[in-house]
């Protein structure tokens, strides 16, 4: 294994397949031997991990620069993963091979798939994880994967030079100055730790500054990033106390027991590491008029509920419930924290309170009579940075090769504070983000996921083009095609995409990705080219009520469509040629929700095309929107495309404000710029031809 | 700038410049009002937002009017899209296309009921040589509104069709590499300036009593939409009210009720498609025979001294300050008329005998239609001495008009104008025909996609109806972002932790 004069302890990944990381030398260093890689990741959270295996799988020699190799894997938040909308983004991320949904599945101690009456398409899959689980075999992954070295270090600031003239930004980065000095020189850096973002806590009347035990915030850091004019914005969130497991009366309160079979979170795997009837229950109990008085009686001690400033428009603490919704009961989850934690995690009681009013507020509710507090619940405030200084491929448009993801959005390196919907989307943007780091030192296309694709898209879409005045959540509301992104089919959506754009997929996932895309596809067309009248179908599957109204044949993909049947009944009626669909298991279970959705998604698929076409025109990059003279464009529009810097005409059209004309007058400049450069790539004989039709054009005007 | 940018569009035409030229000059003129039939609220051009609608570039057919609006000799309304050529073989009940490129006379007539509609002149450009490259129609129709009026519906009514939105033209023509750099230049401005009147528009048109209705339906789904989301993001995490989707579905049903409802009676109102009433009633001799001579400017009805010389009612059309009206005279004051009219009638005859009154009653409905506006006109002004006293200044108000002299024409005018205007909407600020298509082709587009709506089976699939449906409505309204959603969910239910 290998140290490193003066820059802490060197965890080495497995050296198997890659050369030493070292061996580059920088030329403008005057220490010999100063390490050189070609990604570094700088916090070892959930964006960390996920960015830094993801680059690690593209191909580049990554380093993932963490305070501490132990904490790595550390899950201090709310000890679940997933639910509505981030099950889907766990799936997404899994079918970029990340590595959060496979540890899951090594790691739960309750499994169960929400809104499963709902539809499949909105399926939120979702466990509660064993805390230590989840490190170890965290660890083990990280410490395992080829072309990662892991180091401990805090980073002081960042390293500077002239930018490449072929792209935008005032400079380039090209690596990283650690506390103690030391240098470490990269093609690409991923920020994703929040501990320089000015963090404060609040408890009662308190107020101290957050971060780490012993850690002090990167002082340098934080200003290099305020020097370089990135804006900053002040968000607000909270995390609930944690309650001693057996002091809480679990007999009189309703039970949750988890769904037998379970359902895993990776497409690579079938079940899940531990027996339905192995798994934790969680329980369910409700807030009273008690906790609503005690709320009350003390708002004058609640400096954090007091401020309304930027409170987001949903419930994050119990205290804003009881003031926007008095007289009500709340729903309060008692969730284990593993398999053999003492404690439990009142999800839904979030709450900013003094520590001794915490207790008294927490004995008043049905089974927490005896209830010891063991952490007090807190408040946090802390600065993020404006997701509207990055572009869709989360590198940064004031400096070049500085990536961002996890406290872009108000996500912070604090992840006591955060909750399963800060991991899933941490994890969604350290994948894109290590994805294009490393894509950018090949000196290949950014890998972007439009919000045709995947919730990824949809997050990362809305928050670089409209921003946040609130911690982003991802709601399945937001996304338009949701009967086309599902759980189901993140794998067609993204492996395929995932191995030949970016090469971030297995070979063997890939594989099997392929295999299922085109079992499915063969399966739909079997199931349209089989076609009875509606009395046969009657008579072969007597349980389904098919309208026999219609005189016209019935496709069996439209018999698949009723609630009552499935692969197994149609098979049973129509053996040959439907059984071989019936023998994978995972494969039957997608043709249902395939035919479940058909009529919906012909229709979807014509306005993805739509909205393809915007995206498909890209506006240049270097474009000065505040000095442009070709576009006529009013200040006000001028002024809202600098700050978000879209991409593309369809991204420039979701701006708020941005007028039809404006987009036009845009239509208009890509055209011209399109046209220069095919016209200096053509050859000389065309060129003589586009500018005769030039001279046509300008005299008949 | 349009006329001369609108030339070199199309260099392959130029072979036939001499016998296209005057129709290419009237295209031209149109090429902006792609931008007209937005709704400004909605000033993305992009239709993600409102997933329901089909996306402008999709594969879906689009058209509108193209020429300008209010009253003109030839209207040009131009289709782009896949089923261009289906919908003119449609509409001219033909097996085959006309000859590409070429003028060609046609007979238009409405696909639903064989009416008539217009002997039009009619053009077909397959793709690509087309101004948006496209499969492209262009009708030239006769300009008034009836006729425009009636293709467009014609044109609503045939499936993979719907109103353009606005630039939506040239954004197609752009994308197929169409349009030249300077034409677009001249078209944002245009665009831009259509928006602005667009905006100004889409106000006025909110006042009235149909965007009332469309607001209050566009509240309810996106409430009852809000509901449906709540349910699927957060029914199981938090804890909603019961009976959340029970209350949305009590107030779908109801909707489309209302939808349904309003619907059919719109289709009973296309009978009007040649224009408003103005009915001429009064007291037998009153002039209103002279009255409508005068309004329509040659002799419809035979007027004589005699009282009773007319004894049936006379239709005949005219255009009345730019409005298609219907102008009906009757025989003497006759029965039915609300007592509104008639205490008019008595006071004006108690006040001065020798004044006779006419009441003009402006309706879009029938003449018995409760919601009419009455107009109070005392005629034979000539007879009243200018030192003597005028009528009695309690009478309702009233406009003084003689016939024999046209003095107090202009201002009788101009109150029908109004009154035409409360009724139709206004055509010097943008077409109530076209609003009327899209309003048309949206409300039918938003009930059919609330049939679709089943929340007791994939509630996934109810919340898209609902969503579809909403995307029509807030064409209409304007809105329709997912926030006003969120904002819902969360002003309603305490959710998210």
């Amino acid at each position: 294994m290998f140290y490193l004069r003066g820059c802490g302890r060197w965890v080495a990944a497995s050296f198997t397949k890659q050369q030493f990381p070292l061996v580059r030398l920088s030329s403008d260093s005057a220490a010999p031997r100063t390490p050189h890689f070609d990604v570094i990741v700088i916090g070892g959270g959930h964006a960390g991990t996920e960015a830094a295996t993801a680059a690690a799988r593209c191909g580049s020699r990554t380093l993932l620069l963490t305070h501490r190799v132990d904490t790595i894997g550390q899950m201090s938040c709310n000890p679940s993963f997933g639910g509505i909308g981030k099950g889907h983004l766990m799936r997404e991320v899994d079918a970029l091979d990340g590595l959060c949904s496979r540890i899951c599945d090594q790691s739960g101690v309750h499994y169960k798939v929400l809104n499963r009456r709902k539809g499949p398409a909105v399926w939120g899959l979702r466990a509660q994880i064993d805390r230590k689980l989840y490190k170890q075999n965290m660890q083990k992954e990280i410490l395992n994967t080829p072309l990662l070295t892991v180091q401990e270090g805090a980073v002081e600031d960042l390293i500077l030079t002239e930018p490449e003239p072929e792209h935008t930004g005032k400079c380039r980065v090209s690596g990283v100055v650690l506390v103690d000095g030391s240098t470490v020189y990269a093609e690409s850096v991923i920020l994703t730790t929040g501990t320089f973002l000015r963090g404060m806590i609040v408890i009662g009347l308190e107020m101290h500054p957050a971060g780490r035990l012993g850690d002090q915030p990167s002082i340098g850091l934080a200003q290099t990033l305020e020097k370089l004019g990135f804006v900053v914005g002040r968000l607000k969130t909270g995390t609930p106390p944690r309650i001693a497991k057996d002091s809480i009366n679990f007999s009189i309160l309703n039970k949750q027991t988890p769904d037998n079979p379970s359902v895993p979170f990776s497409f690579t795997n079938e079940t899940v590491w531990i027996k339905p009837e192995d798994q934790l229950p969680c329980y369910l109990t409700y807030t009273n008029p008690r906790v609503d008085e005690i709320v009350l009686n003390n708002l004058h001690l609640n400096s954090h509920v007091k401020e309304t400033t930027r409170g987001p428009r949903y419930c994050p603490s119990i205290e804003s419930k009881v003031l926007r919704f008095p007289n009500r009961l709340h729903q309060v989850w008692l969730e284990p924290e593993g398999m053999d934690s003492d404690l439990i995690y009142p999800q839904g009681l979030s709450m900013t309170l003094p520590t001794e009013l915490q207790e008294k507020m927490i004995t008043c509710i049905r089974g927490l009579e005896k209830a010891k507090v063991i952490q007090p619940g807190y408040g946090v405030q802390y600065d993020y940075l404006d997701p509207r200084q990055i572009t869709p491929s989360l590198e940064t448009h004031l400096v070049q090769r500085l990536f961002f993801a996890g406290q872009i959005n108000g996500t912070t390196g604090y992840e006591e504070a955060a909750a399963q919907w800060e991991k899933a989307r941490e994890m969604s943007q350290g994948v894109i983000a290590g994805i294009n780091a490393s894509l950018r030192v090949s000196r290949k296309p950014p890998f972007v996921v439009s919000r045709t694709e995947g919730y990824i898209g949809v997050l990362i879409d809305d928050l670089t083009t409209l921003g946040t005045s609130e911690p982003y959540r991802m709601f399945t509301s937001r996304v338009e095609f949701r009967l086309s992104l599902r759980p189901d089919n993140a794998d067609i959506r993204l492996t395929l995409r995932g191995y030949k754009d970016a090469g971030c997929v297995s070979q063997q996932r890939y594989e099997r990705a392929c295999w299922m895309k085109s079992s499915l596809e063969e399966g739909i067309s079997v199931l349209k080219s089989i076609e009875f009248s509606s009395s046969k179908w009657k008579n072969l599957i007597p349980e389904v009520s098919i309208s026999t109204s219609r005189s016209l044949p019935v496709r069996a993909l439209d018999v698949l469509k009723y609630e009552e049947v499935d692969m197994d009944s149609l098979a049973k009626a129509v053996p040959e040629p439907l059984k071989k669909y019936t023998k994978c298991r995972e494969l039957a279970e997608r043709l249902k929700i395939e035919a479940t959705y058909e009529s919906v998604l012909f229709h979807q698929l014509q306005e993805i095309k739509g909205v393809q076409q915007d995206e498909a025109l890209q506006l240049p990059k270097d474009i000065d929107y505040l000095t442009i003279r070709d576009v006529s464009l009013s200040h006000e529009v001028r002024e809202k495309l600098h700050f978000s810097r879209p991409q593309t005409i369809g991204a420039a059209s979701r701006i708020p404000g941005v007028t039809p004309a404006a987009i036009i007058n845009l239509l208009r400049f890509v055209k011209t710029t399109q046209q220069r450069q095919a016209a200096m790539n053509e050859s000389p004989k065309t060129d003589q031809c586009l500018r005769n039709a030039d001279r046509l054009q300008e005299r008949q005007l | 700038a349009v006329n001369k940018a609108e030339e070199p569009q199309n260099p392959p035409q130029l072979g036939h410049l001499a016998i296209i030229k005057p129709l290419v000059y009237l295209t031209l003129r149109l090429s902006l009002p792609d931008a007209l039939i937005r709704l400004p609220s909605g000033s993305r051009l992009c239709t993600r937002r409102s997933s329901g609608a089909a996306a402008p570039g999709s594969g879906a057919t689009i058209f509108a009017l193209s020429s300008g609006q209010g009253r003109c000799g030839i209207a040009v309304i131009r289709t782009s899209g896949p089923s261009s050529g289906h919908a003119l073989r449609i509409l001219t009940a033909a097996r085959d296309l006309p000859p590409a490129r070429h003028a060609s006379l046609r007979l238009l007539s409405d696909p639903r009921s064989g009416e008539p509609l217009d002997r039009a002149l009619v053009l077909w450009f397959p793709g690509p040589r087309s101004f948006t490259g496209e499969d492209c129609v262009e009708f030239h129709v006769h300009g008034g509104p009836a006729v425009v009026s009636g293709v467009l519906q014609a044109l609503g009514s045939v499936p993979g069709l719907r109103p353009a939105e606005a630039g939506e033209f040239t954004r197609r023509a752009f994308a197929n590499g169409k349009l030249n750099l300077t034409e677009v230049e001249g078209l944002a401005d245009l665009i831009h300036a259509e928006t602005e009147a667009q905006r100004r528009q889409a106000l006025r048109q909110l006042d009235g009593e149909l965007g009332h209705l469309c607001r209050g339906w566009a509240e309810t789904l996106t409430k009852a939409l809000a509901h449906v989301e709540a349910y699927i993001d957060f029914g199981e995490d938090d804890n909603l009210e019961e009976g959340v989707l029970e209350q949305a579905d009590i107030e779908v049903r109801a909707l489309e009720v209302a939808l349904g409802a309003h619907l059919r009676d719109a289709r009973r109102g296309q009978r009007l498609r040649s224009g408003a009433h103005v009915v001429v009633t009064g007291p037998p001799n009153a002039g209103k025979s002279s009255l409508v001579n005068l309004l329509s400017r040659k002799p419809v009805s035979i007027v004589s001294p005699e009282p009773g010389t007319t004894r049936d009612v006379l239709e005949t059309p005219v255009d009345l300050a730019g409005f298609p009206v219907l102008l009906s005279d009757t025989a003497g004051l006759r029965e039915g008329v609300g007592p509104v009219e008639q205490e008019g009638v008595r006071r004006a005859r108690e006040s001065c005998n020798f004044l006779a009154t006419v009441v003009a009653s402006v309706g879009a409905q029938s003449p018995s239609d409760s919601s009419q506006r009455l107009l109070l006109v005392l005629n034979k002004s000539d007879l009243l001495s200018p030192e003597g006293p005028g009528p009695r200044p309690d009478l309702p108000p009233h406009l003084l008009l003689s016939c024999l002299t046209g003095e107090g024409l202009d201002g009788l005018l101009e109150a029908l104008r109004k009154e035409l205007a409360a009724v139709c909407g206004d055509p010097s600020t943008g077409s109530p025909l076209l609003t009327r298509a899209r309003h048309q082709h949206h409300l039918q587009g938003c009930l059919d996609a609330l049939s679709h709506y089943k929340p007791s089976k994939d509630l996934a699939l109810a919340a898209e109806a609902l969503r579809v449906a909403r995307g029509h409505l807030t064409r209409l309204t304007g809105g329709g972002g997912t926030e006003e959603i969120l904002d819902i969910i969360f002003r309603d239910f305490c959710v998210g932790k």
